[in-house]
């Protein structure tokens, strides 16, 4: 998994790359890394999942993770450019009804300062 | 009203229908015709032969048979080309014609070569009664059903004994006025005349459609419009390729060979005393007089009795019993007396019992094979019986042994010995030949419907397709249940391909439309990862997930209105994909209790996937809504034995609503484990009455779906006598409402009623007695023709054990209805198996 990151009007993004699962576990994980930013006091963060091959339920449970803990900040955490089958498991296990996802960067970008 | 006088006089002697009046009478005569010139022409034969020849010509006799079989084997290449009224028309006038010849020539003295002459005529005589007998019975056959023929063969039996008693008295009076043997040829010709016009009157009734009896009747005679072309090899491969018609045919000659071994025995025992000073026409004539009066009356007052009360297992063994044991006395004692007992139980019971249960074993065997067979072994093996058992005494006479008369007890006794357990297998194979007359015409419904159809899969696809426009995260999660299931078929993808509208609605819309319109051909590979199943439940499985979704649970199970139905329901179906021991789980029992019947059935699915024990009463509570009940009943299904002492004291509780009471009874039936089939059984036992129906029914599929399960055979027992019982006493009420009452409803409920208590009766019966072929019985008993339900019986008459069959049968036979009630009361206030269930 190879995780970069950019800022575009206030919103952090994670154009995260490659495989996300349990046995390439690394020092830093997406979860430290969303921590991390939100310690830097990044508030707006918008993970793109465009190059991503693989995610299993180790890399889901990171994503929950960083929710929660944006969430707890008072902070945003969006999705976008999941593939379908992740997209599939999301509405499986009911996350579609707490995650905003986007199939479209800047949809997902406006959508942080709408309403 | 000559008729009904007429059935009056008959149902006296035996237990006979109207319309059956006048043929049975025939056929009476018809065998009482050719046996009455047999006994003359027989009683000619024996006396003649011991007087001028001696014992030791006999097998020579008996060896003719041969010639007999080869010359019946002729007949039944002519017979081919003949219908069955020509033939039997053709053989009668041969043997008025042959009497007459012989009249002409049989010697007075015998002198040189003319031992021959009687040699024929020995041979002629056995040729007689062999062509003639056979063809009685082949009409018998073709003209009643089974049961038809159980109720009256002892009456045409005793036809044929009388015919032979008048024919002994008149050899014994024309012999004592020293009537010559050739004269007692005429009047057997002059019997064998009157035969041939009521075998005539027989085939003209037939001709007019007055005595066709049967379905299967009906077809044979409408087939014989074209003659049937059966030769020798024909007939002789017909037996050869049968097991069974093989049995009959082992049994036929060891039968043989011991009725001439016993001929042998008595006629050299009678020749040695030479009683009635050399008279030995007169000795004869009593003899044959003598034992067919017992014959007669053994056939007239026990045959029937004996075949219906004891089964024909029982009829087949009583013959060569008793022949065992008078073998054995003759080895020891070889006198006059041993030789008439012997002779005596020999005929008797031969022309009697032995006849009649063999005519029997023929009935389940069809028309046209029962035919051939028939030909093959009464006209040909029977003769090579003979001959083969005049073979035997030839090689035991080639040792000059000086204890002759034990010797061939001796071995007569191992013959005897032989034919009892060649009796056994026949009387078990026609068991199984009735069975494969009749066919099973439908399986338990629930099983047939589950053996065509997968239901939960069904349902499934259902629920999958009417989710499609509720909501798109249901609908995943039902497509997430095919895929889990491996049901996503190729058929099932194009069925409920999906243009994504709820995709375009959300968020994820334009990724989709992008692409193609169809969610299926695009995702194959992903919707076919088996991990997706793993994912999804581990990903359920998390913390993170648990505490994250804990806010959502909560907002949404508290937001009642109308409109939250959906998220409800999406709420109530997640759960159900979690492990059991997931925090979010403990939320199911709230929504189990939903007011929306849709919420409430997506939780009863869910607690069925979790099988947590503390789902139970909420699930039996859902058995008394007929809204709920069918997802409740699969639900707790799904919990197995675990729940088996739960649900039986639901089901013992009287207080409990009877509804969910029967649910749980049929739940104890899916379930189908022995404690299940115990618990059953004992509420069965308490005879509450009140669920009766349910309980034999989850019993009766217990049974059908498992077969290792085991059953108290007393409770069932005790519980089928209650239910005949009762259908009894549902027919006399029937019967009291008369055919003339208006009370339509009452007539509506009470055959309603009848029907129920019949297939309980059966489906009892099929615990505690091979169930396919109770099955059978009671499927052709219900939509059978007259003649499957004559099978029915049949089959139930030898399969059931006789106090079952006592009161059974007479609900079953096909009697009129003042008759059946009539029985039934009788029974009711007579049988002794009333009395102790009461």
């Amino acid at each position: 998994m190879k995780i970069s990151t950019r800022e575009k009007e206030d919103v952090l993004i994670f154009d995260i790359e490659g495989e996300i699962r349990r046995s390439d576990i690394s020092d830093v994980t997406l979860h430290q890394l969303v921590k991390d930013q939100l310690d830097s006091g990044k508030r707006n963060i918008l993970l793109n999942f465009q190059n991503v091959e693989f995610i299993d339920s180790f890399g889901v449970g990171e994503i929950l993770a960083s929710y929660i803990s944006t969430h707890n900040l008072g902070g945003k955490l969006k999705i976008a450019k999941i593939s379908k089958k992740l997209y599939l498991v999301f509405q499986v296990t009911m996350l579609t009804k707490v995650f905003e996802i986007f199939d479209d960067e800047e949809l997902a970008l406006d959508s942080f300062f709408k309403g | 009203m000559a008729k009904n006088r007429l059935h009056s006089y008959l149902s006296h002697l035996v237990e006979i229908r109207h319309g059956e009046e006048i043929i049975s009478l025939l056929l009476f005569f018809y065998f009482f015709l050719i046996t009455a010139p047999f006994n003359i022409i027989k009683n000619i034969r024996d006396a003649e032969f011991l007087k001028k020849l001696n014992p030791q010509y006999l097998p020579y006799a008996y060896a003719t048979a041969i010639l007999v079989a080869i010359i019946v084997a002729f007949h039944s290449k002519i017979q081919v080309k003949i219908r069955r009224y020509r033939l039997i028309s053709f053989s009668l006038f041969f043997f008025i014609l042959t009497s007459l010849i012989f009249w002409l020539f049989l010697p007075k003295e015998v002198v040189g070569s003319r031992k021959w002459l009687l040699i024929t005529y020995w041979m002629w005589a056995n040729m007689f009664i062999v062509v003639l007998v056979t063809q009685f019975w082949i009409l018998v056959n073709d003209v009643f059903n089974p049961r038809e023929v159980k109720r009256l063969i002892g009456f045409f039996g005793s036809g044929g004994i009388l015919g032979g008693i008048f024919g002994g008295l008149i050899t014994v009076i024309l012999a004592k006025r020293n009537v010559s043997s050739n004269n007692l040829l005429l009047v057997a010709a002059g019997f064998l005349l009157v035969c041939a016009f009521v075998v005539n009157f027989i085939f003209f009734l037939q001709r007019k459609g007055k005595i066709l009896r049967g379905e299967e009747t009906q077809e044979y005679i409408s087939k014989r419009k074209e003659p049937q072309r059966f030769g020798f090899k024909d007939c002789f491969d017909t037996v050869r390729k049968d097991y069974y018609l093989k049995l009959l045919a082992a049994v036929v000659i060891v039968t043989g060979i011991v009725s001439i071994f016993i001929d042998w025995q008595s006629k050299s025992i009678v020749y040695e005393v030479n009683p009635f000073g050399g008279n030995l026409k007169v000795f004869f004539g009593l003899l044959n007089t003598g034992l067919l009066v017992f014959a007669f009356l053994l056939q007239l007052f026990m045959t029937s009795k004996i075949i219906q009360r004891y089964g024909i297992r029982f009829a087949l063994l009583l013959y060569p019993a008793i022949l065992l044991l008078l073998s054995l006395g003759i080895a020891v004692w070889p006198i006059l007396a041993f030789a008439v007992a012997i002779k005596a139980s020999d005929k008797s019971l031969s022309f009697s019992i032995n006849q009649s249960a063999r005519e029997l074993l023929y009935i389940p065997v069809s028309p046209v094979i029962k035919y051939k067979a028939k030909i093959f072994i009464d006209m040909f093996l029977n003769r090579f019986a003979d001959s083969l058992g005049a073979l035997v005494l030839v090689i035991v006479f080639i040792f000059k042994l000086k204890i002759q008369f034990q010797i061939v007890s001796l071995v007569s006794v191992l013959f005897i010995l032989g034919w009892v357990i060649l009796n056994l297998k026949a009387s078990r194979e026609y068991t199984n030949t009735v069975k494969q007359k009749l066919e099973m015409k439908w399986e338990r419904v629930d099983r047939a419907v589950a053996e065509k159809m997968d239901i939960d899969y069904t349902k499934l696809v259902f629920d999958t397709l009417e989710s499609k426009n509720r909501s798109s995260i249901l609908y995943a999660m039902h497509l997430f249940d095919l895929i889990k299931k491996d049901k996503l078929t190729p058929e099932l993808r194009k069925l409920i391909a999906y243009k994504s509208d709820e995709m375009k609605a959300s968020s994820l819309g334009a990724l989709f439309e992008s692409q193609d319109t169809t969610l299926f051909p695009e995702t194959e590979d992903v919707i076919d990862d088996k991990a997706l199943e793993k994912d999804v439940k581990e990903i359920m499985s998390l913390d993170v997930y648990q505490e994250l979704m804990k806010g959502y649970f909560d907002k949404t199970i508290t937001d009642k209105g109308k409109e939250a139905v959906t998220a409800r329901m999406e709420l109530a179906k997640a759960i159900g994909l979690m492990e059991s021991h997931s925090p979010l789980v403990e939320k199911l029992e709230e929504l189990l209790q939903d007011e929306s019947p849709e919420v409430s059935k997506y939780a009863i699915e869910s607690a069925a996937n979790l099988r947590r024990k503390e789902y139970v009463p909420a699930l039996v509570s859902k058995l008394q809504n007929p809204l709920t009940r069918e997802d409740a009943v699969s639900a707790l299904e799904k919990f197995g034995q675990k729940i088996v002492g739960t649900l039986s004291d639901y089901m013992g509780d009287t207080e409990e609503n009877i509804e969910l009471r029967k649910a749980v009874t049929s739940i104890l039936g899916y379930i189908g484990s022995q404690d299940a089939a115990d618990f059953l059984c004992w509420e069965l036992a308490e005879d509450r009455g009140d669920m009766d129906s349910e309980l034999i029914d989850a019993l009766d599929k217990i049974c059908s779906e498992k077969p290792l399960v085991q059953f108290p055979g007393d409770v069932i027992k005790s519980k089928i006598i209650k239910e005949i019982k009762k259908h009894y006493q549902i027919l006399i009420q029937f019967d009291e409402l008369g055919s003339e009452s208006q009370d339509e409803p009452r007539r509506k409920a009470l055959t309603g009623n009848l029907t129920i208590s019949l297939m309980n009766i059966f489906k009892l019966l099929g615990i505690v007695y091979p169930r396919e072929d109770i099955a059978k019985a009671y499927q052709n008993i219900r939509t059978g023709t007259k003649n499957s339900v004559a099978y029915a019986v049949e089959l139930l008459d030898n399969i059931l054990h006789k106090e079952m069959r006592d009161i059974l049968l007479p609900v079953l036979e096909d009697i009129s209805l003042a008759e059946r009630v009539q029985r039934c009361q009788s029974l009711l206030k007579s049988s002794p198996i009333f009395k102790e269930s009461a």
